[in-house]
C-alpha cells in the first residue's frame, strides 16, 4: 500500500524538491502552500506522516500543529525550520510535533527520519520485553549485555555497545550521523567534523572486520544502514 | 501655544506657580486672622480689666469715686480710646462718655458703631456688656477703628505683595523649569549625537550624584553598550565577509570544474567537494547565529542542573575515537560534579569547539580537567601545541579574531567566540592562559 505524506511549505523550490524526492521513494504527496489550506488537509486523517514548515503564510506552523492535535489526530508530525535553536526544537517537540528538522537539511536526513517516524507509528514502540537483538548473524543481548557474530563473541566498548544498539533498533533503515548523535550521545550540537564517522568506523572493525557479509554500509550523502543486503 | 500649554514643561510651570500662589495666598491669610484675632482678644481682654475694676468701686465706694476713676480711666487709657458708660436700674445715665445707652446693646461682647460724647460721627467700637447685681449696667470697651484700619493696610500691603509675587512666582517657576530642562536637553543632544551616528558622545556627569546624575551615568552605560555591539557588530559584518568570501569562492570554483567534468566519477567528487564546502558555510553560519542569540541571552530559560564532570567525559568520550585517530593522546582529569546550572547543548558545542581547535593547533596530546574554585565552576581544555602569545589574546576572542599566521585554520576565530559567548550566556568567563608549553583555555561558570 502507497504511504501518504503531507507536506505543507509555502516555498515552492522547497517543496518541488521534497516532492519529487518523496515520489521517487514510491510516496504519494500531497503538497498544501499555506496553514490554512495544510490544516484542512490533515484533517482528512488518511496521512501516514506530515511534513510541516514552521513558518507558514497565513497561519503559523505551530499554530497548524496545536490544531491538528487538538483535533485529536496522531498522525506523526516533523517540523521543519529555519529556527535552529535548541528553544526551537524545544518549542516545537513540546507543542506535539514528532520531530524536528533545521533548514536546510540533507534530503537524506528528512527521509530516514520520515521513514522512522511511520515504521514507530504502524509497530509501535520497540517492546521493553525484548531482550535480544538480531541482525543476519550478529545478536545482541539486552540483558548480559553480550553481542556476538557469527556465534562469536565481541568485545565491545559501552558507547559502541550503545551506537549499535540503536543500528539494531533500527536494522534496515538509513540513520544519519545527526540521529546517532541525538539517539545515542543525547546532544543536538554539531561536533563538526567527522566525529560519528570515526565512531562507526570502529565499531565496524569489530563487527565486520572479518566477515563474510558487511553488515554495517554506509549510505552515500544520507549516514549508515545496518543490515545484510546491498 | 495650544501644544505648548499642553507639554510637560507647561504643566511644570504651573505646578510651580501654582503651589506659590497657593503658599503666597495661605501665608496672607494666615496673617490677617492671626492679626484680627489678636487684636480682638486684646480689645476684650481690655473691656474685661475695666469691668472687674469699675463694677465693684461702684457698688462699693459709691457713684463719685466711679465717676471719677471713669473719667481717669477714659483720660489715661493705655494709648486706647476708651469708653465707658453706666447706667442705673432705670436707665439713666452715671457715669462714662457715650452719648446714652445703646438700644442694640446686648450682654457680653459686641462690635457696634456708637457715638461718643462730644463726636458727630459714630465709630466702631468693641463693647463688654455687663448687668451688676443691683440692676444697674456697665459697658465698657473701646474704639476699635484703628485696628479696622490697621487691619485695612495689612490687607492692602499684602495684596501689593501679591501682585508683585505673582511675577515673581512665575519667574521662579520658569527658572526651575530652564535648569531640569537644561539638564534634560542636555542629555536629549547627547542621544540626538549618538542617534546621528556620534557612537562616542556621553552625557556630561556634574558629579553631585543626584537623580539627573544617576541618569545620565545610567543612560552612559547603555551608551557605552551600544557603542561596543555596534562596533562589535561591525567585526562581525567584515569578518563575517571575509571569512565567507574564501570558501565561497572554492565553492564557486568546484562548480565550475564540475560544469567541464566529463567522466561522471570526476563530476561525483566535485559535486560532493561542493557539498561539503556548503556544509561548512552552512556550519560557520549556525555558528556566527548562536553566537548572536548566546550573547543576546537567549537561552537561559533553558537552563538545566548537570553535573559538569560527567558531561565533560560524555564529550571526551564523543571525541576520543577522533584524537586517537589523528595520533593525539587524551588525559581527562574530573571528578563527580560539581553540578551546575547550564544549557547543556551550548556547553556541549564549547566544549566540543575547544576540543576541535585543540586538535587543530596543538601538538601530540590533550589535557582536559574540571574543578571549582571561587564560587566558579572551571573546565580546562589545554594543548601542547604553539599557544597563543599573551599580547595576542585577546584579538583571539574577538568574534572573527583570528590570529595570522600560526592560526589560520578555518573559522577558528568564530569557534573560540562562541566559546565567549556562552560562557557569558552562563555569566561566566572564557581566558586563555599558557599551559607551558601550549594553549590553556579556561571556561569559567559560576556555580549555584
Amino acid at each position: 500500500m502507497t504511504q501518504k505524506i503531507l507536506l505543507v511549505e509555502d516555498d515552492n523550490t522547497t517543496a518541488d524538491f521534497i516532492v519529487k524526492g518523496l515520489s521517487e521513494q514510491g510516496f504519494a504527496v500531497d503538497h498544501a502552500n499555506n496553514g490554512r489550506d495544510g490544516l484542512f488537509h490533515a484533517t482528512d486523517g488518511t496521512y501516514d506522516a506530515i511534513v510541516l514548515d514552521r513558518m507558514l503564510p497565513g497561519m503559523d506552523g505551530m499554530a497548524v500543529l496545536g490544531a491538528i492535535r487538538a483535533a485529536g489526530i496522531t498522525t506523526p508530525v516533523i517540523i521543519l525550520s529555519a529556527l535552529g535553536a535548541v528553544e526551537d526544537r524545544v518549542a516545537g517537540l513540546t507543542a506535539g510535533s514528532d520531530d524536528y528538522l533545521t533548514k536546510p537539511f540533507a534530503f537524506a536526513e528528512l527521509l530516514a527520519r520520515l521513514k522512522l517516524l511511520m515504521r514507530r507509528a504502524t509497530t509501535g514502540p520497540v517492546s521493553a520485553v525484548e531482550t535480544v537483538l538480531t541482525c543476519h548473524d550478529l545478536e545482541m543481548d539486552l540483558l548480559s549485555r553480550k553481542v556476538k557474530r557469527a556465534g562469536r563473541a565481541l568485545d565491545l566498548q559501552p558507547r559502541e555497545f550503545r551506537l549499535l544498539e540503536y543500528l539494531m533498533r533500527h536494522k534496515e533503515q538509513v540513520v544519519t550521523r545527526t540521529m546517532l548523535l541525538e539517539g545515542v550521545w543525547d546532544y543536538h550540537f554539531d561536533p563538526g567534523t567527522n566525529v560519528i564517522d570515526v565512531h562507526v568506523s570502529r565499531l565496524r572493525k569489530k563487527i565486520d572486520g572479518d566477515a563474510d557479509t558487511t553488515l554495517i554500509h554506509t549510505v552515500r550523502g544520507a549516514g549508515y544502514r545496518l543490515g545484510a543486503g546491498e | 501655544m495650544i501644544k505648548f500649554w499642553r507639554s510637560s514643561t507647561a504643566r511644570f510651570i504651573t505646578l510651580v506657580f501654582g503651589i506659590e500662589l497657593i503658599l503666597a495666598a495661605g501665608m496672607t491669610l494666615t496673617l490677617r486672622v492671626l492679626t484680627r484675632g489678636e487684636l480682638e482678644r486684646d480689645a476684650k481682654s481690655y473691656a474685661a480689666r475695666l469691668t472687674q475694676e469699675l463694677g465693684p468701686v461702684y457698688l462699693k465706694q459709691g457713684k463719685e469715686d466711679f465717676q471719677k476713676l471713669a473719667a481717669l480711666r477714659v483720660l489715661f487709657s493705655e494709648g486706647r480710646a476708651t469708653v465707658i458708660l453706666m447706667v442705673d436700674p432705670k436707665g439713666k445715665p452715671v457715669a462714662g462718655n457715650l452719648q446714652g445707652w445703646p438700644p442694640s446693646a446686648k450682654l457680653g461682647w459686641s462690635e457696634i458703631e456708637l457715638y461718643r460724647n462730644g463726636s458727630g460721627t459714630p465709630e466702631q467700637m468693641g463693647i463688654l456688656v455687663t448687668n451688676l447685681p443691683d440692676g444697674s449696667r456697665l459697658l465698657t470697651g473701646q474704639i476699635i477703628e484703628n485696628d479696622r484700619r490697621l487691619s485695612r493696610i495689612v490687607d492692602r500691603a499684602t495684596g501689593t505683595a501679591l501682585i508683585f509675587g505673582l511675577p515673581l512666582a512665575l519667574f521662579a517657576a520658569f527658572a526651575a523649569v530652564r535648569i531640569i530642562n537644561a539638564r534634560v536637553n542636555d542629555i536629549g543632544e547627547t542621544a540626538k549625537a549618538v542617534s546621528a551616528g556620534q557612537l562616542s558622545q556621553r552625557v556630561w556627569l556634574d558629579g553631585s550624584g543626584d537623580t539627573f546624575d544617576r541618569l545620565a551615568a545610567t543612560l552612559n552605560a547603555m551608551l557605552e553598550r551600544i557603542e561596543a555591539l555596534i562596533s562589535e557588530l561591525r567585526i562581525v559584518t567584515d569578518g563575517l565577509a571575509h571569512d565567507l568570501r574564501s570558501p565561497l569562492t572554492r565553492l564557486k570554483v568546484r562548480l565550475e570544474r564540475a560544469q567541464v567534468e566529463d567522466d561522471e566519477e570526476s563530476l561525483r567528487t566535485a559535486i560532493t567537494l561542493a557539498g561539503e564546502e556548503t556544509d561548512r558555510l552552512l556550519g560557520m553560519l549556525t555558528t556566527a547565529l548562536q553566537i548572536s542569540r548566546a550573547e543576546a541571552g537567549i537561552g537561559r530559560d533553558h537552563f538545566i542542573a548537570a553535573d559538569l564532570g560527567e558531561m565533560i567525559r560524555d564529550i571526551a568520550e564523543l571525541y576520543e575515537p577522533l584524537v586517537e585517530d589523528k595520533g593525539f593522546a587524551m588525559e581527562v582529569a574530573t571528578g563527580t560534579g560539581p553540578i551546575v546550572a547550564m544549557h547543556r547543548e551550548l556547553i556541549g558545542q564549547a566544549i566540543g569547539n575547544l576540543i576541535d581547535n585543540a586538535l587543530k593547533y596543538g601538538a601530540d596530546s590533550i589535557r582536559i580537567a574540571t574543578g571549582e574554585s571561587d564560587g566558579m565552576a572551571w573546565v580546562d581544555v589545554s594543548d601542547r601545541g604553539p599557544g597563543i602569545p599573551e599580547d595576542q589574546r585577546a584579538e583571539a576572542l574577538r568574534r572573527f579574531g583570528r590570529l595570522d599566521p600560526s592560526r589560520t585554520g578555518f573559522g577558528a576565530g568564530l569557534g573560540l567566540s562562541l566559546v565567549g559567548a556562552v560562557a557569558r550566556l552562563h555569566g561566566g568567563t572564557i581566558e586563555l592562559g599558557d599551559a607551558a608549553p601550549g594553549l590553556r583555555v579556561r571556561l569559567s561558570i559560576p556555580l549555584t
